[in-house]
């Protein structure tokens, strides 16, 4: 990513690489929001979700001479952040979202247009947490952080046909999942 | 559990950007427009940041430097079968050998009793000369500090136990606080995720009751 006057992603990895580690805070300004948001959609939890992104950035910066391409150090990080998510998903197992967490159910009279931005927030959370890991992970990376096929199969290391089957799977549920709940 | 069914081809079509949503049916768009409000909403930046942890946790790291060939390192430590015809004397001095060093296991590990859903994993690595030898991996978010191996004969053999859930974990060795490698004796390894070709060991644990079970169905 080059932003206006804004050094290169390969330059600031050459730089940290260089000694420069104070260099790696314009990494986590530029990727932090995203990598927040995608962890967000994957544990259904902020705070693990951050947990996750702070040590998936801890990983990459001590590993970062292992990043082969960091023209697409996105990708690289968003890698990263899926495989610390999947490891804890792994360990928790079982569904532990609580039932505070849970947004309330809506009222069946209320209309979609009608819900609050709040509720409807919560809303489709709800739906997409009830859909298999693989899935939501699709879903998110693709209409979420709006990647290419080729950019999540960078991230997944899952082949392409098989992430737009993961995405037309995960839209079919979602959507029957938000028929369901509105 | 909800009923889903496929969503036609079309629809599909125009949520991949490849064909214009105003050519669909009424129905189709309306669908369209509650995926793709899905999605927007789930847009939403987070308002947190963990820059600030960042930034102090690797205050005093450096970047590691890319293991030489590691691939072809592992290849040369993966352990293969070898057949060895031993002479009886070799073979009794052997055996003599490998019992000691199980006795010396057996007495040093003091593990913890494991849970019904937890089992014992045993650590075992030649690091000769160095100073310290630790275990992080999936079970310990990959924090140091935790488990620490021994070397109590000062033989390069460094060793531990820990009680684990039950289920497979990916770990790595960290030895003398900076460098980590890979288990050679591992036998299973899975892609580190940080896409140069690096992987992490893998360890299956399973139940303590489980391997009580196939004891007495031994019996």
């Amino acid at each position: 990513m080059v932003n206006d006057g804004a050094p290169s992603d390969v330059e600031v990895v050459a730089r940290v690489l260089g000694g420069d580690g104070e260099a790696f805070g314009i990494l986590i300004r530029r990727y932090e929001p995203g990598l927040l948001r995608f962890a967000t959609r994957m544990l259904g939890n902020p705070d693990a979700a951050a947990d996750a992104v702070a040590e998936s950035l801890v990983r990459a910066y001590r590993h970062l001479a292992q990043c082969r391409d960091p023209a697409r150090l996105r990708s690289w990080l968003y890698r990263i952040t899926g495989n610390r998510c999947r490891s804890h998903l792994a360990r928790r197992r079982t569904n532990d979202i609580s039932l505070s967490e849970a947004p309330p159910l809506a009222d069946a009279s209320d209309s979609w247009a009608a819900l609050e931005r709040g509720e409807q927030v919560a809303l489709v959370e709800r739906a997409l947490n009830a859909l298999p890991a693989e899935k939501r992970e699709a879903f998110v990376l693709k209409h979420v952080e709006g990647m290419s096929y080729e950019e999540m199969a960078a991230v997944t290391g899952a082949r392409i046909p098989t992430l737009k089957m993961r995405v037309h799977r995960a839209r079919e549920a979602l959507l029957a999942a938000l028929e369901e709940l509105v | 559990m909800m009923a889903m069914s496929p969503i036609d081809p079309g629809l599909q079509e125009a949520l991949d950007g490849v064909r214009d949503p105003g050519t669909l049916p009424m129905d189709l768009r309306e669908a369209y427009a509650r995926l793709m409000g899905a999605a927007n909403l789930l847009q939403t930046l987070p308002a947190v940041s963990v820059a600030a942890r960042v930034m102090a946790d690797i205050h005093d790291l450096k970047p590691e430097r890319i293991r030489p060939g590691p691939r072809l390192m592992r290849w040369l430590a993966r352990p293969r079968a070898v057949t060895l015809r031993l002479r009886p004397a070799w073979t009794l001095a052997l055996a003599a050998g490998l019992a000691a060093i199980l006795l010396i296991s057996t007495q040093s590990t003091r593990s913890p009793i494991p849970g019904p859903h937890q089992g014992v994993a045993q650590f075992v690595g030649r690091f000769p000369g160095a100073r310290s030898v630790e275990v992080v991996g999936s079970f310990n978010d990959w924090s140091r500090g935790s488990l620490h191996l021994r070397d109590e004969n000062h033989d390069g053999i460094w060793h531990g136990a820990a009680v684990l859930p039950a289920g497979p974990h990916e770990y790595m060795f960290v030895v003398d606080g900076e460098r980590w490698v890979p288990d050679p004796l591992a036998g299973r390894y899975v892609d580190d995720g940080f896409g140069a070709g690096g992987e992490n060991s893998l360890l299956i644990v399973r139940p303590a009751q489980a391997s009580l079970d196939d004891d007495a169905t031994l019996r």
